[in-house]
């Protein structure tokens, strides 16, 4: 490494979605030509074509940037991205960690939102040396001025030199790129203290295994080494080390305050954990770097094929998704209804989506999620607490002594017209009031407390369509709590469907309970005789609907050359009902299921 | 491409009789629901059809020695009337030359109320015809208008009226689920047919058959089928008709014989331009467009365009299903001496799903119940393999 250690700087970029994060990052690799105008692209940094598309940042990408200061020295800089989705707060506690100060992006038309917020107290916690940039300042609707006041008054930030940019026109770099060597302090650690890196991320590649994102705290690491993780107790030989400029180019150290990559014939990254401390084999930390933990999935859901025959495909392709992405959990599971399928665990609904959009694009594999729960405690007579990853695992209500959900804490950014039609949503989703504060007369910062899995249904969707999209929102983890919550049985002529059933509080059941009897009464073909459909908590039935019998047909004409068509066109029709599925004498195609489970979908979009 | 058609194989020499259709392929106008092969009238066109006709008569002659026997007869179309008395003279000729017709059998032809006429009425009465199908497909105007039809309700009335008259057996066709149609506009119908001495009634519901106008833009509001069928089926008994097919209405002993051949498995013989001949083994569908049809019989070759065996499986379900179309059902004696017992146990079993009320069972056989022919559809797919 060419410079000293005072002069490396690590940074990140927080920011609400939207406010302009990654054309900021890419204006920074101009501008000190980390990245040559002919290989540019936008985005650069995310490299999930899910995360260009989407324009949200996912996994993250550390670079090196070589910048030569106004005072004519070189510096370092290391500017680490992360994800600003509430799913992956772990992962961003972790690459806050990695670093020493943070760029917090505000919009300057929107202002501050709720993400702002939670990632800017984030960075404070971790210690971080925070530099406000309002950006987006070429918009005609751009209003600096309120946005600083609203930084200084929400998030407690001095903006008396607050630096104005456009990323988009590439207003206002320089002052950035200066401010960060001037504001963020230096890294600080001891060479030759025994090695100390904390992994912030690691990603699986198909040719070289896994690549370990780190951060050297104290000590050196270089190729040939041999190295521990701390957590998982593994021990590797360093095949190589390097920096990401930002494709990665091998060096032969990396020290104290040096952000690059490590690979060693790591297989999976589950051995290879995000916040896991590496160090020396031979020469141990006495502890690791604090701040570790194993995350645990919240929000759980059946992944089933489409084609019965793929489940091998799913297996391996949720397999191969767990070498990329430790914190997806599964296990086998079968439905009557849908064949065999995966329990799978995630951070949140994001994550979910993420997960079954790529098992989709990058594995080929077509598949049908059932509705999401989350992780339900429940205590039995025994006084033993056990933990319900779906609806089925719930016990009968006579052996349960109290059931606990997780709740989260939110906090929305609601303009003041909107404040009564919020706060009614989340009395609705049974949520219990804890503050309200305006910071400017036009806004309002709301907080509530709420069940998680009343926030999973169809919450963005709902607050989205009674703010018009101009409240924003963030939450965090609160605990679980007692519940008085039953799990709800869809029966169909009888028999009660796996697929369909679903856990919820008490007085939301009969409501639910209808909603899913009225769909499913859309979708099921009409069959030669009458059907029940019921929602029931245990024996007792809550909703009751009969459809009534086919009745609707064309009954055409058949003579002498219609015979070998109509004998076609039944076999077409048949075809069609080939995967029927047998529930009691009633026989459903596929597609009912598909379209039942599908239909919650749309109403999250 | 077949060198004969199938109603003739195996049974020419047996001299077994068959069942003669003959598609007119003309039209004065096409009806936006309608699938059947026509074309337009012009100059020429029908000299030419009957040439072919012929010419597919001599042929069939040639490749058999003998043609046999007619039983039933079918004039239908496209439209049978557009045909001037000078053409149908010619064709009843050329009918003549070709076939024996047995005696005291049934000739039902096709008629248009826009273009019946007398002189065409006088025609078949002096010839061999005893029944007259009637188009009339609604007595409401409006319903007319939408359907695209050529003629008025009063004209419907004035066509079956002479028909009557002339002492033919008169069957009136009419069509239910139609846009805005309710309950009271179709018994205007019901009733109207039976007031003008039909004894025989179809009713057929408005199919939007892929390739027709309507079945690519289905016109709005049409009314659901279920209740009209149902109306018609209470109706008709009431006054004195019987169903004895899924579609089909008559007072005693008035039942098509001609389309009985079809739903019980006989053999028929079709001539002209897409018409469709069976002998119970081979299917086979002649060429559907007349100048194709005019130039492949001029060449001196059959007009074949399409032929299946029909076997196992296959063969046995469409019987079933054919003979569940008709009120006698699927007699268990006469199937299994046909096709087997193992198969009139499988199509049994496939039945078996089926609630009582829909399906009768008796020692004789099965037959669908009124209900059970308001879901056919939905019978017929269950038996099939």
């Amino acid at each position: 490494m060419s410079v000293p250690m005072e002069r490396i700087r690590n940074f990140c970029i927080i920011a609400h979605v939207d406010h302009g994060k990654s054309t900021l990052a890419d204006r920074l690799l101009e501008a000190t030509t980390t990245v040559s105008a002919r290989d540019m692209r936008e985005q650069i940094l995310d490299t999930l074509d899910l995360e260009r598309e989407r324009g949200i940042t996912i996994k993250l990408v550390p670079v090196q940037m070589k910048y030569r200061g106004i005072d004519g020295l070189d510096y370092v800089l290391n500017l680490i991205d992360t994800p600003g989705h509430v799913d992956f707060t772990y992962e961003v506690s972790r690459s806050l960690a990695a670093c020493e100060g943070a760029l917090l992006i505000v919009d300057a038309a929107q202002g501050v939102e709720a993400q702002t917020v939670a990632n800017a107290y984030l960075a404070v916690d971790h210690g971080l040396e925070i530099i406000p940039v309002i950006n987006k300042i070429d918009l005609p609707s751009a209003q600096p001025e309120q946005a600083a006041r609203e930084i200084e008054e929400v998030v407690g930030l001095d903006c008396s030199d607050v630096l104005l940019a456009s990323a988009k026109e590439g207003k206002g770099i320089k002052e950035i790129l200066e401010a960060v060597i001037k504001k963020v302090p230096p890294p600080s650690g001891e060479r030759d203290m025994p090695l100390q890196a904390l992994i912030f991320d690691s990603i699986y590649n198909n040719y070289r295994g896994v690549i370990c994102y780190i951060r050297v705290t104290n000590g050196t690491v270089r190729t040939g080494d041999m190295i521990t993780f701390m957590a998982t107790r593994r021990s590797f030989q360093v095949e190589e080390i390097g920096v990401f400029c930002p494709d990665m180019r091998p060096v032969d150290e990396l020290g104290p305050g040096e952000v690059g990559y490590l690979i060693g014939n790591i297989k999976t990254v589950e051995e290879a954990r995000v916040g896991d401390t590496v160090t020396s084999s031979r020469n141990p930390a006495i502890a690791p770097l604090p701040g570790y933990r194993k995350v645990k999935p919240v929000v759980f859901c059946g992944f089933y094929p489409i084609e019965r025959d793929e489940y091998p495909q799913l297996r391996d392709a949720l397999e191969k998704l767990q070498m990329n992405d430790s914190a997806i959990f599964f296990e086998p599971e079968t439905s009557t209804a849908l064949g065999f399928g995966f329990r799978c665990g995630f951070l949140g609904l994001l994550h979910m989506e993420i997960a079954r959009e790529r098992l989709n694009r990058e594995f080929g594999v077509d598949l049908v999620a059932t509705a999401p729960n989350v992780v339900y405690h429940f205590r039995d007579m025994s006084g033993s607490l056990i933990e319900a990853h779906r609806p089925s695992d719930f016990p009968e209500a006579s052996m349960i002594e109290e059931v606990l959900e997780p709740f989260i804490k939110i906090t929305g950014f609601v303009p003041s017209e909107y404040v009564g039609k919020v706060m009614q949503l989340c009395q609705d989703r049974r949520g219990v009031f804890v503050g309200m504060d305006y910071i400017t007369p036009q806004r309002a910062r709301i907080v509530y407390e709420l069940p998680l899995a009343e926030f999973i249904i169809d919450f963005h969707d709902r607050l989205k369509s009674v703010t018009r999209g101009f409240a924003s929102i963030d939450y965090e983890h609160a605990g679980f709590r007692p519940s008085n919550l039953v799990k709800v049985d869809i029966l169909i002529g009888g028999e009660p469907v796996d697929a369909f059933c679903f856990v919820c509080h008490v007085d939301r059941a009969f409501n639910r309970g209808q909603e899913a009897v009225r769909k499913l009464k859309e979708i099921i073909p009409r069959q030669l005789f009458e059907v029940s459909l019921q929602a029931a908590i245990g024996k007792r039935v809550i909703v009751r609907q009969n459809v009534k019998p086919l009745r609707k047909d064309v009954l055409a004409k058949c003579y002498g050359g219609d015979i070998t068509r109509k004998r076609k066109l039944l076999e077409k029709q048949k075809e069609g009902k080939k995967r029927m599925k047998q529930i009691g004498r009633i026989s459903l195609p596929q597609e009912a299921f598909l379209a039942f489970l599908k239909s919650g979908d749309e109403e999250e979009e | 491409m077949p060198s004969s058609s199938p109603a003739m194989k195996k049974r020419s020499n047996a001299k077994r009789a068959v069942s003669l259709y003959i598609h007119i392929p003309f039209c004065e106008s096409k009806c936006p629901y309608c699938s059947f092969y026509s074309t337009a009238m012009a100059p020429g066109k029908v000299e030419n059809f009957l040439g072919a006709l012929e010419a597919e008569i001599d042929l069939l002659k040639a490749a058999h020695k003998v043609l046999p026997d007619v039983r039933t007869t079918y004039i239908g179309g496209g439209t049978p009337t557009v045909l001037g008395p000078s053409h149908w003279v010619r064709l009843i000729d050329i009918l003549e030359k070709g076939f024996r017709f047995l005696p005291g059998n049934e000739v039902s032809v096709e008629a248009n109320p826009g273009s019946i006429s007398r002189e065409l009425i006088s025609l078949w009465k002096e010839w061999r015809v005893t029944r007259v199908s009637v188009g009339v497909q609604s007595l409401r105007d409006e319903d007319l208008f939408l359907l695209g039809r050529s003629h008025d309700a009063g004209r419907s009335a004035e066509a079956m009226k002479i028909v009557t008259e002339a002492g033919f057996s008169l069957s009136a066709d009419l069509l239910f689920g139609l846009p805005g149609q309710d309950i009271r506009g179709w018994h205007e119908s019901l009733k109207g047919v039976i007031g003008a001495g039909a004894d025989h009634v179809s009713v057929y519901q408005l199919a939007l058959d892929p390739g027709t106008p309507w079945g690519d833009r289905p016109p709005a509001g049409l009314a659901e089928g279920y209740p009209l069928y149902r109306w018609a089926q209470y109706y008709l008994e009431k006054k004195g008709y019987r169903q004895y097919e899924i579609a089909s209405f008559a007072k005693a002993g008035k039942w098509c014989r001609h389309n009985v051949v079809y739903w019980l498995g006989g053999d028929f013989l079709g001539l002209g331009p897409s018409a469709w001949s069976c002998n119970g083994f081979e299917r086979s569908r002649n060429v559907i467009d007349l100048d194709e049809y005019c130039s492949i019989t001029g060449r001196g070759e059959l007009p074949v365009c399409f032929s299946e065996i029909l076997e196992g499986d296959v063969l046995v379900s469409e019987r079933a299903i054919l003979a569940l179309r008709t009120r006698w059902g699927i007699r268990s004696r006469k199937f299994s001496a046909l096709f087997g017992a193992g198969s009139l146990d499988t199509i049994m079993q496939r039945l078996e799903e089926i609630p009582s009320h829909l399906l009768k069972r008796s020692r004789g056989g099965v037959y669908l119940s009124r209900e059970g022919m308001r879901v056919g559809n939905s019978i017929w797919q269950m038996l099939l393999p």
